[in-house]
């Protein structure tokens, strides 16, 4: 999903003074793309639900310190971003999983032929949240490394395992190699 | 023959890749249907469909809010309430003297509610999800204990014609919002698990 979103200086101002109508009108702009966002990086509806909230929450009590520096949207991207992943790692911790865990989901093999939806349903939580925010978001390692308090090679690593179960969870590649 | 490795292929894609990969996937088709399926993987994950957030959540995001602007307003005016409280006791004391009965009762009332103040604390779920009812009930009791405050407040600032009984009723309705406030935040941290 591309995200492709203006929004006029004056309603920023108007948010930024606590505008309650102003603020309302940030959050119909960018309740989609920050739902998508959680719901592609987490696998469950009511915990994106919950991250689009927590967003908002602090979207509203911090917006005065936005200065205006970059968008509006990649400003509200990194702070869904930062909650999805306290909320990654918050599962992980409390199924004592350490991040970066490569299990996938059981009872999948490879070559199962799946759609591409599916199959990046089937990727851990942390290679999904580190495809989405690469691939789709255009976040850099550096910058992933930095949200998921991991290294470079880290992000790096993590995206080539994805991209190679993705791979043979769509049943592409490798035997034409072999 | 060696192949381009997904590593090598990602930072292909990356523009970071060695002169070898770089080389190496000129020459060999297998290698650059790898670097397609990566590409078109990736186009494939941008094109899918925007999610939409199945119920509207800007009631409870703004219900929070003005809970936290209450507690805000409230922090600051406890402070304010501290020193009437101070005062309070300064002009009473020695006013009724005698019977003590108003003082006893404006005593109690204190004592309450700094009681109620300590066990609200234990429910001071900043930042906890509240349902949009609840948070709303909690703001609505907040900012009649700050309008109370404002009145203890005033009642301080006008020493001269601070009125005893004013005062011990103003405690008193201090007290039974306290309680109130305490019976909502106990009812959700119970729902929650806390």
């Amino acid at each position: 999903m591309t995200v492709a979103l203006a929004v006029p200086d004056v309603l920023v101002a108007r948010a930024q003074a606590g505008d309650e109508a102003a603020l309302e009108a940030l959050y119909r702009a960018f309740e989609t793309p920050v739902y998508n966002l959680a719901r592609r990086m987490l696998r469950n509806a009511e915990d994106a639900e919950d991250v689009l909230q927590e967003t908002f929450l602090e979207v509203v009590k911090s917006i005065r310190d936005y200065r205006g520096e970059g968008y509006l949207w990649g400003w509200i991207r990194r702070i869904a971003a930062t909650k999805a992943l306290m909320r990654i790692r918050r599962d992980q911790l409390r199924a004592t999983e350490p991040l970066g865990e490569e299990h996938g989901k059981p009872g999948m093999h490879v070559g199962a032929n799946l759609d591409l939806e599916r199959a990046f349903e089937h990727l851990t939580d942390t290679s999904r949240a580190v495809v989405w925010l690469h691939d789709v978001e255009g976040y850099t390692h550096e910058e992933i490394g930095e949200l998921m308090g991991k290294s470079v090679s880290f992000s790096k690593s993590q995206l080539a395992r994805a991209h190679a179960r993705l791979r043979g969870l769509l049943g592409e590649g490798e035997g034409a190699r072999a | 023959m060696m192949h381009c490795t997904l590593d090598d292929l990602l930072a292909l894609r990356a523009g970071e890749a060695s002169v070898w990969a770089r080389r190496h996937v000129e020459d060999c088709a297998i290698c650059r249907a790898e670097l397609d399926g990566v590409y078109q993987r990736v186009a494939q994950l941008k094109a899918l469909p925007a999610l939409r957030p199945p119920r509207d959540r800007w009631s409870i995001v703004w219900d929070a809010v003005r809970v936290e602007q209450t507690r805000r307003r409230r922090t600051w005016s406890v402070w304010s309430l501290a020193a009437a409280a101070a005062l309070a006791g300064v002009l009473l004391v020695p006013r009724f003297g005698g019977s003590g009965t108003l003082h006893a009762e404006l005593s109690r009332a204190k004592d309450q509610s700094a009681t109620l103040e300590d066990q609200l604390q234990n429910y001071d779920v900043d930042g906890r999800v509240l349902s949009g009812r609840t948070a709303a009930r909690v703001a609505e009791l907040e900012d009649e204990i700050a309008v109370i405050d404002g009145d203890l407040a005033r009642q301080a600032a006008v020493k001269a014609q601070a009125q005893d009984a004013e005062l011990v009723k103003l405690w008193q309705q201090r007290v039974d919002l306290m309680r109130q406030l305490v019976n909502v935040r106990s009812t959700r941290a119970r729902y929650v698990g806390l």
